[in-house]
């Protein structure tokens, strides 16, 4: 983390950290550009492109016609032509329409080329539940891109590592599907320095040091384990979070590095647990970590259905009481 | 009030070559006899190629292969209209095209053979490998000609799709973005009356697949894609009216599918001979010879010693094909990232040892070595 003095940074939320950092892309290269259903004039529906069609103008930040397959695979083809497209998908829930491109081209045009055509575009949607949103607004889809070979999944929890992250992001030679916890966009503040930086792709952050159990999470339920953490706390027991950042390519030695310190792990998201990404984490730890294990990995996640419209998302979304009560069986296992 | 007629839509239709051989003199292109030699020269060999491609498929020499039989005009003219530096990505039965645009032909083979090594393509050419779920390089052609717009380059994107394909939902969001950002793009519509075995009237209930142009504010033309002068007429036009500025173009080139969908379909289990009897007689060789004859340009010698220098460069390619080594199975772990992750070191690992265990350490010596950067 870069020294930061008062003056060097201030407080911004998630949103407006994802905002600076595609103003500083395309600021440095002319070759960033941004399209997407609502993010010039509009300046997206959460605001994540504010003021940047104005700045940049019509050619850099493009409303397209509503068409999907449209915006993911004309980013393709300009990537290809060595553009540095950002693409937005409006929505998690609506993110299926790219699957095609993204599974059939997206991760497989470098190898199919033998390195020849490259494809350094990002892929951004909001992620996630618990804002009241209608139906397919509130959905958890990492696992499907996490399967899909030749391609990066990032999902920031923080302010200063949305910045970067995104940065690192688009300057990254492979393409990358970059979501961000709409939870968050308001909700998270933090310390962003004014200048121009990056987070390293594939590294995992130690969000709390704790030595009895770690809690692997990522996007907004990170904000949920450290709820439990605190209680947990005033139990008298020590909780290390880790926060992934990146969730492929995952950051292995830290995962095995602070479960090998606690001999507990519970991991905690959004999406339906069966196939999900937390289950896969899960194989991992136990096909590299068994003998420092003290109990099953616990996974905790939605229910194995869809999700709810939302007068019942709290009740499918994993809250802390949820991810306690998986903690307090592994730590009494 | 009286109903008002706010949008009227027209499609044409351009022939200029008749199945006889017969020219409108006022519709000739304007094309050298070096370049009516070489639509024939190129047609003449895509289709020999083609035809010892099935023999090999048949003997076991190479796996399914798709033929372009009936289908040469309008593979092998559009790319005599555009740069090396033009992009281009046809269909998977897109043989003709890159051989035009120059592709050595024992990576056709080599693709077909099931082998990575056959996505090669000339220096210095914009060239696309196909793609195999149809249309999906629809849109993202939209976004290679986008970027040669931002560029100011005056470069175009051609590519194809089949009658089929048209239906999918990649195409409408493919002209979509190409008429609405004015796009140099080129899309042909390959309507070669078939998509397997579904007849071309099953696949849009309109009169044409030229005027879907319409829907999305674009220049559309149906042209009788076995008339190489009709193609080339098309093309070119469609290509300036791309570098200009001024914008894409759909056309409907009408053609044939002559032989099976590939080496693995038996179409006559679902079409009539008479039909595909009544098209021989509007095939694109026989009307570009007759008419290269009439003007002293062919004659039965001159087809003999092409027909025997093709049949060299065939055996060429096919022997150069043969002869590529087996490719290495640790190949496939280089190229899936700039920087290969922690899993891809781990599984190349796993199967070097398992490679090394099967046939001992001279398996990996004989293997050739992999290419490109790993990790």
């Amino acid at each position: 983390m870069t020294t930061a003095t008062a003056e060097a940074t201030r407080e911004l939320n998630l949103v407006q950290a994802v905002n600076e950092a595609l103003d500083q892309a395309m600021a440095a290269d002319e070759r960033v550009m941004i399209l997407g259903e609502d993010v010039g004039r509009n300046g997206g529906v959460f605001r994540a492109t504010e003021g940047l069609w104005k700045k940049y103008g019509d050619a850099r930040v493009v409303d397209t016609p509503l068409a999907e397959i449209g915006i993911m695979g004309s980013a393709i083809g300009l990537a290809i032509n060595g553009l540095r497209p950002v693409a937005e998908i409006q929505f998690d829930g609506f993110m299926p329409s790219v699957f095609d491109q993204v599974v059939c081209h997206l991760g497989r045009l470098r190898s199919r080329t033998r390195g020849k055509m490259t494809v350094p575009l990002v892929l951004r949607a909001p992620h996630g539940g618990l804002i009241h949103a209608p139906e397919h607004h509130s959905e958890s889809p990492e696992a499907y891109f996490c399967h899909t070979p030749g391609i990066k999944v990032v999902i920031p929890s923080t302010p200063y590592d949305a910045k970067g992250l995104l940065i690192a992001a688009i300057e990254d030679p492979d393409p990358v599907v970059f979501f961000e916890p709409k939870l968050l966009y308001r909700a998270a503040k933090g310390e962003v320095p004014k200048q121009r930086y990056t987070v390293p792709l594939g590294q995992a952050r130690v969000a709390r040091e704790g030595t009895d159990l770690t809690l692997i999470s990522w996007g907004a339920m990170v904000r949920t384990c450290q709820e439990a953490a605190e209680a947990l706390a005033a139990e008298g027991t020590s909780v290390e979070i880790l926060d992934l950042r990146t969730l492929t390519p995952l950051d292995l030695p830290a995962i095995q590095e602070s479960v090998a310190k606690t001999g507990r792990a519970v991991i905690a998201h959004e999406a339906p647990n069966t196939g999900s990404w937390a289950a896969e984490i899960a194989a991992l730890i136990s096909e590299r970590c068994l003998l420092k294990l003290q109990a099953p990995v616990a996974r905790v996640g939605g229910w194995d259905i869809r999700m709810p419209l939302f007068r019942l998302e709290k009740y499918y979304i994993p809250d802390a009481d949820r991810v306690l009560d998986a903690a307090r069986r592994t730590l009494s296992f | 009030m009286p109903l008002k007629t706010v949008a009227e839509l027209k499609i044409q239709r351009l022939e200029i070559l008749s199945p006889e051989g017969k020219v409108d003199a006022k519709l000739m292109p304007k094309a050298s006899d070096k370049d009516l030699l070489k639509m024939y020269r190129l047609m003449f060999q895509i289709r020999a190629f083609d035809e010892r491609a099935i023999k090999l498929q048949r003997s076991g020499r190479l796996g399914t292969y798709p033929m372009i039989t009936g289908q040469e005009a309008t593979q092998c003219v559009p790319p005599m209209c555009l740069k090396p530096s033009d992009w281009v990505v046809p269909t998977y039965r897109g043989g003709g095209v890159y051989f035009a645009r120059g592709m050595e032909m024992r990576y056709a083979l080599l693709y077909w053979a099931g082998d990575d090594r056959g996505t090669h393509f000339p220096d210095g050419n914009n060239d696309m490998i196909f793609s195999i779920p149809v249309g999906t390089h629809l849109t993202q052609v939209a976004g290679l000609a986008w970027g040669e717009k931002l560029k100011k380059t005056r470069g175009v994107a051609l590519t194809y799709c089949g009658d089929g394909t048209s239906s999918k939902g990649d195409l409408h969001e493919a002209l979509t973005f190409a008429g609405q950002f004015k796009l140099p793009a080129i899309y042909i519509i390959e309507n070669n009356q078939w998509a397997i075995s579904v007849p071309r009237r099953r696949q849009a209930a309109s009169e044409t697949l030229a005027q879907k142009a319409w829907g999305y504010g674009v220049h559309g033309l149906q042209v009788d894609g076995n008339d190489a002068l009709a193609v080339y007429t098309a093309v070119k036009e469609a290509v300036d009216r791309a570098r200009n500025g001024a914008g894409p173009t759909l056309l409907e080139c009408e053609t044939y599918r002559m032989s099976h969908h590939t080496t693995a379909d038996d179409s006559t289990r679902y079409r009539e001979a008479t039909e595909v009897e009544l098209w021989r007689k509007r095939d694109p060789l026989v009307r570009m010879r007759k008419f290269l004859e009439s003007k002293k340009l062919w004659s039965e010698a001159k087809e003999k010693a092409l027909s025997v220098e093709t049949e060299k460069w065939i055996d060429g390619e096919v022997a150069a094909y043969e002869a590529f080594p087996e490719p290495n199975p640790l190949d496939m772990f280089s190229n899936n990232y700039a920087r290969a992750p922690w899993n891809l070191i781990e599984q190349r690992a796993e199967l070097e040892k398992l490679l090394e265990q099967k046939g001992g350490p001279q398996i990996l010596t004989r293997l050739p070595p992999v290419e490109g950067r790993f990790p």
